[in-house]
């Protein structure tokens, strides 16, 4: 097992917002209820439409990226990695696709480690040295083993709730006025204003929740190949060249982002190597700090 | 330890598991049945593959490795190399014509590389059996467990061969029971 002290602070931060996430959402609930039950109709809808997004997750991300999967004798060596990889952390093997894209980045997605993929850029494929590959390939592995894509689906589960309701309220707030007679129906009105609010403070929490996932990943990483080093220079090989990447291309990267209509569903389909990320050098930082501890 | 593993995920703390060698040494009683009933001799060599890290514990452990391996090649006359594969994971191979003492070889130096802290480094055990084909038998030392590997031409298996490798040997070997387990391992150095 690796034996370096563990990031106490990451894993407080990382509970202190979860409560957070959880105060705002039991607050959106009880508002929800007083109003009557057509809201927890909608919430039951949600929910399914939840699930069925959790369970096409890994189909919807991979076509939204123009991700093609590939088999093991088209890519050995991509292969030969994740197959040792996954050996040593003792996970099933995910299945590898490849995006054909001139902007290096990696991504993970699937419901469960059985059911993942992990996804590479062309020009990451370039651009890296096998070690550095490797690493990312590591940092992916340790989000699927993290099961981010279950935490962060469940977490944002409530914030689209909220965002749809403040998004339709006149249709949902005709519907359901019907519901309950004894109601109180000047508090209708106030409903968009609640949903806005639980909406804003919980997308900023799950923000936050999602960087402390990438510092997780990435010392992930560092533990699953033993070698931090390499996943710090893969971050600052990457990032250096992300800057100087045409307008055109980051236009591109807009339009995949683009493919998901509510935010809450993109940020829960897919983990991008550089979506709501920290700073790079905040990671890099991390990952030296770890270097040490190693050494 | 289900609970455990959800609770490392949820606070997203990736631990690798420790190493698992006690059924390492089936094997040796193994080797009979391979003989008598599939015709596949010990080839007399094994190797042990390591993901080495970056750190200075790490290659002091690899030192006294060497030193002790050094010191039983001089003993028992088998011989060690340590090769670096194109991924740049670490195999430690021994060749000894004594099948027992080829098992207790490995078996000492992933003890030696546990001992150290490393563990959760190892990636597996491999021992080559020779017949009309050449067989790997592949421990796995997350699980605890052996799979066959029998490679074909290039990057393919003969699956069907490991499958009556698999149904033959059940009761004498501890197998790993998921097949998506049965990792390939191409260009085995042994």
């Amino acid at each position: 097992m690796a034996r370096w002290r563990r990031d106490r602070g990451l894993q407080v931060r990382m509970i202190v917002t979860v409560l957070l996430l959880a105060l705002v959402y039991a607050a959106f609930i009880a508002v929800l209820t007083y109003l009557g039950a057509g809201p927890l109709l909608l919430l039951g809808l949600v929910a399914l439409l939840l699930v069925v997004q959790y369970f096409l997750s890994d189909r919807l991300a991979l076509s939204a990226m123009g991700a093609r999967t590939v088999t093991e004798v088209e890519e050995p060596r991509l292969y030969e990695t994740l197959t040792r990889l996954s050996a040593l952390a003792n996970m099933p093997r995910p299945q590898l696709a490849l995006v054909d894209s001139r902007v290096p980045n990696a991504f993970a997605t699937g419901r469960s480690p059985r059911h993942s993929v992990v996804g590479l850029t062309s020009s990451l494929v370039r651009m890296l040295t096998p070690e550095e590959l490797e690493a990312v390939i590591a940092h992916e592995l340790s989000h699927i083993k993290n099961r981010d894509v279950m935490v962060i689906t469940i977490a944002s589960f409530l914030s689209t709730v909220a965002f749809l309701i403040f998004r339709n309220w006149f249709f949902f707030g005709g519907g359901m006025q019907g519901g309950r007679g004894d109601g109180d129906r000047s508090l209708w009105f106030v409903l968009p204003l609640v949903a806005a609010v639980v909406w804003a403070a919980s997308y900023l929490l799950i923000r936050a929740l999602s960087r402390y996932r990438e510092f997780s990943a990435d010392s992930g990483s560092a533990v699953m190949t033993g070698r931090p080093s390499h996943l710090a220079s893969a971050l600052a090989k990457i990032s250096g060249l992300m800057e100087r990447v045409p307008t055109k291309d980051l236009r591109e990267v807009e339009g995949m982002n683009a493919f998901f209509i509510v935010p809450a569903i993109s940020g829960s389909s897919i983990f991008e190597l550089f979506s709501s990320h920290p700073p790079v050098e905040k990671r890099i930082a991390a990952l030296e700090r770890i270097e040490r501890e190693l050494a | 330890m289900a609970f455990r593993d959800a609770l490392d995920a949820l606070l997203g703390r990736t631990r690798l598991p420790e190493a698992e060698t006690e059924r390492l040494f089936a094997i040796s009683t193994a080797v009979v049945t391979l003989q008598t009933s599939l015709d596949l001799a010990p080839s007399g060599r094994g190797a042990l593959c390591v993901k080495p890290i970056e750190s200075s514990r790490y290659d002091a452990a690899m030192a006294e490795i060497r030193e002790l391996l050094d010191y039983s090649c001089r003993e028992t006359g088998s011989t060690c190399r340590l090769e670096t594969d194109s991924y740049r994971f670490t195999w430690v191979v021994l060749e000894d014509p004594d099948f027992e003492d080829l098992v207790t070889g490995i078996h000492l130096v992933s003890q030696t590389l546990i001992e150290h802290g490393f563990g959760a480094y190892l990636l597996c055990a491999v021992f080559r059996f020779d017949g009309a084909t050449r067989v790997y038998w592949i421990f796995n030392f997350k699980q605890g467990r052996y799979y066959p590997f029998v490679p074909g031409p290039g990057t393919t298996r003969d699956s069907a061969q490991e499958f009556r490798l698999r149904s033959l040997l059940e009761n004498e070997l501890p197998i790993e029971k998921e097949v998506e387990r049965w990792y390939p391992l191409w260009g085995i150095p042994i």
